[in-house]
């Protein structure tokens, strides 16, 4: 199914609704077709292809809303699906806040954003690409136990129209892969991991991903238990990017913000991290590669300064039109992409992370530590206090003691819990290249923190 | 130890809300039928409707309101001794027919990559048969406006109880899902599932003090597989003034100390405690590497099974997919397995798994505990949680209290982190009282605690009975693409010795 066909179902379900003596209307018509191959312990385990597609239909009748999504395509179900947004709108109260859906904007479809190859791969390339994967790793040690990881190639669409003439639509295509690796001596794991994200299949390397993954992983076996305490950190790129995530989370949706839970609000304007932090949302950056041109409410995607040397401030807030109202603001185009990406909650989210680079390499960062850790990795990062910005999570696949300069050797994996206002106060060096991580929705540098707190390790 | 035991519940009513699809066998059988014809040697198919209502008000108004509806299909094959999946929206027959190619050809691209055939466990008996969850009242037969009308008059109750509280909401969810299960084993289980609950949730501040208080749990409440009467159980009006007014109560709360202690923690946390620690590390896909690469392995290797010391001998924890309106209750698994119990640590002493037939084929089980669920139709089923229970001990929750000289009771999940192979944790809980001398003595606020899971459940010293309860967790995510499931998980309060307390500083 093509976009000019989501098209036409969002235009024909528009209409339905607008002969129903609603005041407003609005539909959003999506497409997502996926494929994911997953392996571990070096075979396929699950492969698996999906068609996935709906519609999400708004009505206001006055100041009531009524709202329905329904995961189907054919005629009959969505004018079903029309019909009981409008009854749900007939007997909602009204939401004072209420403006109105979004006004027709210029919009630009952004250059690049998909590509053939991606959208049509095979099972037999994914299969292929797995199996570099493996025997590579594989051919790096012999140490090398298992090998696991997934392959991703995926297309999806959009098309958005509302009665206030709104008509925008958008598509992209979506590649990724990562390889985790678990090796084995005498009775002692090491873990190592990698990943990339592309709009095009063909630019994903196996080969590449399954020696750096290996190559940490063989390092990593025979782990030491260190102290625990205030460390200088040198943080992958994949490690720095749980970080963003969290704070656009807890702090830059307008979501917490409203809730007053954001700690975005109890610093505006005040230089909360260092002033080598910069950091914006911006799906127009050529960086990025979640290519969407409007959002879920076929609004164009706005820059948001999230952090602007080191500054929080109002307009980190990422806004759709309902939170927008609230605050007598406009929607920064955050709406998130129906059935795209997977939140227990639909929240304004940012999935455009640019974090602005340095000038260091991540060797430069290791000479220049004298007592410190390398994290390959987080894993199960959470908020504990989230107007404080204090977030806790684990060191993953591959964690190494610096000292004097040098990676000496491997560590057991350790918790942090520290409050970002402190962590990312004082970075001391930033990475100069940037990576696109978590299927390329955060691109971000490695960057070393003067120092970050851990509280807890554990026996790995 | 109490064990419980229930008679499963079989009841043939089949509630028809909007969109209702036909839960045929017809199509079912087509589907599967093409996949043996391309070469299958093993295929089950599922088809099912997914409506789900999530209602929010905040601030006097109703800021979400919505109707999810999802229908679909899944195929699920076995060719040259190696899966293949297929998921789509398309429920016409030509649709179907393309489906099954797709889960072949995909199976085929797997086979080229295997070590070893997939052996899935033997079923006793193929079954045909149905389920749905037993209930007084249908919450999708209930109007909308008498819900959104609870959940305004709890929210404006909530927000009276001060001006400092900033932010109050109250959420109500009904979900339901209609499923057909059919296998070329002959299996033919169609089946009626559908929870409901609600929950409260504010947030007082004071200049950059922010506090958050919940009822009856976080994540945005409980829910149980039940008809309306649970939402009504909640009594969400009724707490809304104690929930609001802990919340202020909290400001002036003092910061929770660092150190080791006794501690006493509640159901409403006890749960989250029991999931992370538990019901992740005894699943069995994940001991077996096959969760590697993104949520982990387990400390609970295949090695340990029947040998390991979990916990103290107060300690038994069962997957029951049969307990009365938990979460995770429902009549058959996604591959057709009826719920059953299984203990996964039983006298303290871990003695089971959580398991799929591919997975208790691979450790030569036997057979299946009925554990694989998708989160759709269009999804693969993983082995997921039923409810997880921890038995009822001999204690009542007051006598923990009364028995404990000096420590810290925790209520109410706030934040959650354990490490990939489910040894390290920490949790912090909403609200902390300091116990001195058998009495609740004064409020600590941001209350922490952290440990390694074996140490941590050896600690466990005294477990209740007269509170124990069903909590629904969901929110459960596993699996790439990722998967969110619906759980639950049965516990009252427990007592743990010298945990250390008090993370931040
Ligand atoms: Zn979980």
């Amino acid at each position: 199914m093509s976009v000019e066909e989501l098209r036409g179902i969002s235009q024909k379900a528009l209409k339905s609704a607008l002969k129903e003596n609603v005041d407003q209307a609005q539909v959003a018509a999506f497409l997502f077709d996926s494929a994911r191959t997953r392996f571990a312990n070096s075979q396929i385990h699950q492969n698996v292809v999906s068609k996935k597609g709906g519609v999400a239909i708004k009505v206001a009748i006055g100041k009531r809303i009524g709202f329905m999504r329904a995961d189907v395509l054919e005629a009959e179900q969505i004018e079903n699906a029309v019909g009981q947004a409008i009854k749900i709108a007939r007997v909602n109260p009204e939401d004072k806040y209420f403006k109105s859906f979004p006004e027709p904007e210029r919009w630009q479809s952004l250059q690049d954003a998909f590509d053939d190859d991606t959208a049509n791969c095979s099972p037999d390339y994914r299969a292929e690409r797995v199996k570099e994967a493996i025997e590579v790793s594989h051919s790096e040690s012999p140490l090398v136990k298992a090998v696991a990881g997934s392959i991703l190639s995926s297309s999806y669409s959009l098309a958005v129209t509302n009665s206030l003439g709104m008509s925008a639509w958008t598509k992209m295509s979506l590649a990724s892969m990562n390889v985790t690796v678990i090796s084995e001596k005498t009775g002692s794991e090491g873990f190592g991991y990698a990943e990339q994200s592309s709009r095009h299949i063909k630019d994903i390397d196996p080969v590449k991903l399954a020696a750096q993954a290996s190559e940490k992983s063989v390092k990593s076996i025979n782990p030491a238990k260190i102290s625990l305490g205030e460390y200088e950190v040198v943080l992958s790129p994949i490690a720095a990017s749980s970080f963003f995530v969290f704070l656009s989370l807890i702090g830059f949706s307008a979501a917490p913000y409203q809730r007053g839970e954001s700690f975005v609000k109890y610093h505006l304007n005040e230089q909360v991290f260092d002033e080598k932090l910069s950091v914006k949302d911006d799906a127009g950056d050529p960086r990025t590669v979640f290519k969407l041109a409007v959002d879920g409410e076929g609004v164009t995607k706005k820059r948001v300064p999230l952090i602007d040397k080191g500054v929080v401030s109002e307009e980190s807030i990422c806004h759709d039109t309902s939170t927008a109202s609230r605050e007598d603001r406009q929607s920064t185009g955050h709406a998130l992409p129906h059935g795209l990406i997977r939140m227990t909650r639909p929240i304004p989210f940012p999935i455009n992370v640019i974090v602005h680079h340095g000038t260091a390499s991540v060797d430069e960062m290791i000479e220049e530590t004298g007592h410190g850790i390398f994290v390959t990795r987080f894993h199960y990062t959470n908020p504990v206090v989230p107007t404080k910005a204090v977030l806790t999570g684990l060191t993953r696949d591959g964690t190494f003691l610096i000292k004097n300069g040098e990676l000496t050797k491997p560590i057991k994996n350790m918790r942090y819990t520290d409050t970002m206002l402190s962590a990312l106060k004082r970075i001391s060096m930033m990475g100069k290249e940037l990576e696109a991580i978590r299927l390329g929705t955060v691109t971000v540098p490695a960057m070393k923190l003067e120092k970050l707190r851990f509280t807890g390790a554990t026996e790995y | 130890m109490h064990e419980l035991k229930y008679q499963p519940v079989v009841k043939k009513v089949f509630y028809k809300p909007y969109g209702v699809i036909n839960l045929s066998y017809d199509l079912g059988k087509k589907a599967i039928n093409e996949a043996l014809k391309l070469g299958a040697s093993y295929a089950d198919v599922r088809i099912g409707e997914i409506f789900d209502e999530n209602l929010t008000v905040r601030r006097g108004v109703p800021e979400e309101v919505s109707l999810l509806y999802s229908r679909g299909m899944g195929i699920r094959v076995i060719v040259r001794g190696a899966w293949g999946f297929a998921g789509s929206i398309d429920l016409k027959s030509e649709g179907i027919a393309e489906t099954a190619q797709k889960a072949v050809s995909v199976a085929l691209a797997s086979s080229k990559l295997k070590k070893k055939n997939i052996k899935l466990a033997a079923i006793a008996k193929s079954r045909k048969d149905e389920y749905s969850t037993p209930m007084k009242k249908d919450p999708f037969e209930v109007p909308l406006e008498d819900k959104v009308d609870v959940l305004l008059s709890a929210e404006r109750t909530l927000a009276e109880q001060s001006p400092l509280i900033k932010s109050s909401s109250t959420f109500f969810r009904a979900f339901r899902e209609n499923k057909l299960f059919m296998s070329n084993e002959g299996t033919e289980i169609t089946q009626q599932i559908t929870f409901c609950g609600g929950g409260l949730l504010c947030v007082a501040v004071r200049n950059s003090e922010v506090q958050r208080r919940s009822y009856p749990c976080s994540f945005r409440g409980n829910y149980s597989t039940a008809g309306y009467e649970f939402f009504e159980s909640l009594a969400l009006v009724e707490h809304a003034k104690e929930t609001g007014l802990e919340a202020v109560r909290l400001l002036d709360a003092v910061k929770c100390p660092s150190g080791k202690t006794d501690l006493i923690i509640t159901g409403e946390q006890l749960e989250l405690q029991i999931h992370e620690s538990c019901g992740h590390p005894t699943e069995l896909d994940r001991a077996l590497g096959m969760e590697a690469d993104y949520a982990g392995t387990s400390f609970l290797t295949p090695d340990k099974l029947g040998k390991l010391v979990y916990g103290s001998e107060n300690v038994n924890m069962v997957a029951d997919a049969t307990a009365p309106g938990g979460l995770g209750t429902f009549g058959y698994d996604d591959e057709g397995i009826p719920a059953k119990q299984v203990f996964l640590v039983k006298e303290g002493l871990f003695m089971g798994y959580q398991t799929s037939r591919e997975t208790a084929g691979d450790l030569g089980l036997g057979k299946s505990s009925g554990g694989m669920r998708a989160d759709s139709p269009l999804a693969i089923p993983l082995v997921r949680m039923t409810n997880i229970n921890l038995l009822p001990g001999d204690w009542k929750r007051e006598e923990i209290i009364e028995d404990t000289r000096h420590g810290f009771l925790m209520d109410t999940n706030r934040s959650w982190s354990i490490d990939d192979k489910r040894l390290n944790f920490q949790f912090g809980a909403e609200i902390g009282w300091e116990i001195k001398n058998g009495s609740k003595e004064r409020m600590v606020k941001n209350p922490t605690y952290t440990g390694m899971t074996p140490q941590f459940w050896s600690s466990c010293d005294a477990i209740s009975k007269d509170d124990w309860k069903m909590w629904g967790t969901p929110n459960c995510g596993k699996g790439v693409p990722a998967q969110v499931m619906y759980v639950g998980h049965g516990c009252g309060t427990a007592r743990f010795g010298k945990t250390r307390i008090g993370v931040l500083q």
